[in-house]
């Protein structure tokens, strides 16, 4: 069996308060991405997704701190790594992220070639003034950006599409064995959206990056560019599994209420009232020991609200409800 | 945003104050002999033709005083508020960076010399120097007791910078905490320090004239505020000596008030919640 590209073990993550309190922000979350994979991670605002992205990057920055759990890209453990290593060798390297509001992710007072080099001379000091520029032609080309003329400019000069392609290209310079695209189409209009989404594929089926996790609340994108897809919600992962499963078959009641929410363009659907999920989620801050979801299930039984929801088999997905079926 | 700067009155005309009084130090001694070394009259000559400003206690040349203490005053301001601005640059732009307990104790630390008073530690430290008060020691003791709210300001803006979206990028991409600092979080800050720095050496010029006031300036050179001190000594006031101190008073105060102008008229322009 190949060693996974990115492996998620029992990982737990929590927020500390100025005043001392704990908020569990991910809890217990675990997955594995082969070569080739585009993981789905599907969840309402604040159920965790960035969060979760930090700590797979070994990223703690207070009041952000690892609790317990472990994550290893190629079989190594980048947490409790030595921080200077870290920062060579896994970020940008091992695992790349492309950030939300990416618009604003370039320094304004910096050009694009300066922002691009730093990249490379971060992690290789070494390396030449003129390798490093023709490093970043060839690249930027290749990602079909007029090079010379975007590597001269500043950010202010350039459209948010431009923006944006300079920030994948940047963040994957060193060529990521993972690349985590946390909302990255959020802030752009439909047809960026698909020029950005086709770079990122186009990335992968030439070989510079290998695998990429997805992170969106659009659930039709999601349908489009994942393999399998993971359902969070209040910092728990409650159903994982192939993407037509989790979007056509949820057994998560949380997972079927969030795919009833989601809106189409299909002409029967035109008229259709959009169905929210009622309620909010729990607060984090007091500990929840039945099931997260409890309050706002429409399938509630008496004993949810008490007892742990366990991550289990049901029709080879993992659904994380004891009643599931 | 600079021509912002330079239509503004305020600023235009506290550079022109400042300025002023900078090219008086340095330009005077091309045009006029500084002469402080021997008697010219007697004491407390008023002013006449031959010496504009009359003459101090001992009968020397109170021009000459005047311009040399300017020099001195305005050395100390600005290294007293050099020192006070990168020492609270530094702490506070690191703090404000990395957070968590770092960010604790070096908040802790700033509280802590920021509630002892300054000018009560300047005395007795300065008192406490029988020999080599110099210039130089009392700009260096000015600056490493007043960086604490320097310290405070930046950090507060270095803390708010952190959560950039750009810097957050640059964190992801693996870049150097140092890099960091000075290539992503700096240059925000720049015109903000400068005002500090701006702001710090009236501060340093201010309290450099009070301890020198009260006899404990520096030994070997004449300052605004020693100037001060010898006519309170040698009752100026009671002479009806005005020469002997009120000239000093407004250079002091000259200095003070223009470079709060340009802060004030900076600040104006810089800070966008401000901007008409």
């Amino acid at each position: 069996m190949p060693i996974p590209i990115l492996e998620v073990k029992n990982l737990r993550v929590h927020y500390l308060t100025r005043f001392g309190t704990k908020v569990q922000a991910v809890d217990d979350v675990s997955f594995k991405l082969n070569e080739g994979e585009i993981l789905g991670i599907a969840g309402e605002s604040g159920c965790g997704k960035t969060t979760l992205v930090s700590g797979c990057m070994g990223l703690y920055i207070p009041p952000l701190y690892h609790s317990s759990g472990d994550v290893r890209v190629l079989g190594e453990s980048i947490l409790g790594m030595n921080r200077e290593r870290h920062r060579k060798e896994v970020l940008g390297r091992k695992i790349a992220m492309i950030p939300q509001g990416a618009l604003n992710s370039l320094n304004p007072t910096r050009r694009i070639k300066d922002l691009a080099t730093d990249m490379l001379t971060s992690h290789d000091g070494g390396a030449g003034k003129r390798e490093i520029s023709e490093r970043l032609t060839e690249r930027f080309e290749r990602i079909g950006l007029d090079a010379k003329r975007v590597l001269q400019a500043f950010p202010v000069e350039l459209p948010a599409g431009t923006k944006q392609r300079v920030v994948i290209g940047i963040s994957t310079l060193l060529n990521p064995k993972v690349v985590i695209a946390d909302e990255p189409t959020s802030a752009l209009d439909v047809s960026t959206q698909k020029s950005v989404i086709r770079l990122l594929f186009d990335l992968m089926d030439r070989g510079i990056i290998a695998s990429m996790v997805f992170i969106t609340h659009e659930l039709p994108l999601l349908r489009h560019v994942s393999s399998s897809i993971a359902v969070m919600y209040a910092g728990e992962l409650v159903e994982h599994g192939s993407t037509e499963q989790v979007i056509f078959d949820g057994r998560q009641p949380y997972t079927r209420a969030l795919m009833g929410s989601m809106l189409s363009a299909d002409p029967g659907q035109r008229g259709r009232k959009p169905v929210a999920i009622e309620g909010a989620p729990p607060d984090l801050k007091h500990a929840i020991s039945g099931c997260r979801f409890a309050e706002r299930c429409p399938s509630v039984q008496g004993d949810c609200a008490q007892t742990r929801q366990l991550l289990r088999l049901v029709g080879e997905r993992h659904v994380r409800c004891n009643h599931a079926s | 945003m600079f021509r912002g700067l330079w239509r503004s009155v305020g600023f235009l005309f506290g550079c022109a104050l400042f300025f002023g009084t900078l090219l008086l130090a340095l330009l005077a001694p091309a045009f006029m002999t500084l002469d402080v070394g021997r008697r010219v009259g007697l004491a407390y000559m008023p002013p006449s033709r031959e010496h504009w400003l009359g003459t101090d206690h001992l009968g020397l040349d109170m021009l000459s005083l005047l311009v040399l203490g300017l020099r001195s005053s305005l050395y100390v301001g600005l290294l007293a508020g050099s020192v006070a601005t990168v020492v609270g640059t530094l702490i506070g732009v690191y703090g404000g960076y990395k957070g968590g307990l770092l960010d604790d104790v070096l908040t802790v630390l700033t509280n802590l010399f920021l509630v002892i008073p300054t000018l009560i530690v300047l005395i007795l430290l300065s008192g406490s120097l029988e020999e080599g008060r110099s210039l130089t020691l009392i700009a260096l003791l000015i600056g490493s007791t007043t960086w604490t709210w320097s310290a405070r300001a930046v950090r507060a803006q270095s803390s708010s910078l952190r959560a950039r979206d750009h810097v957050a990028l640059a964190r992801i991409n693996g870049y150097g905490t140092l890099h960091i600092v000075l290539l992503h979080i700096l240059p925000y800050l720049l015109s903000y320090i400068f005002m500090v720095f701006i702001l710090q050496t009236a501060s340093g010029i201010l309290t450099e004239a009070s301890i020198s006031m009260l006899g404990l300036g520096p030994y070997d050179s004449i300052s605004l505020g020693t100037i001060l001190n010898e006519a309170i000594r040698n009752e100026a006031l009671g002479d009806g000596a005005w020469w002997a101190f009120v000239p000093a008073t407004v250079l002091v105060t000259v200095i003070a008030f223009s470079l709060y102008i340009i802060n004030t008229a900076m600040e104006s322009v810089f800070n966008p919640r401000l901007r008409k």
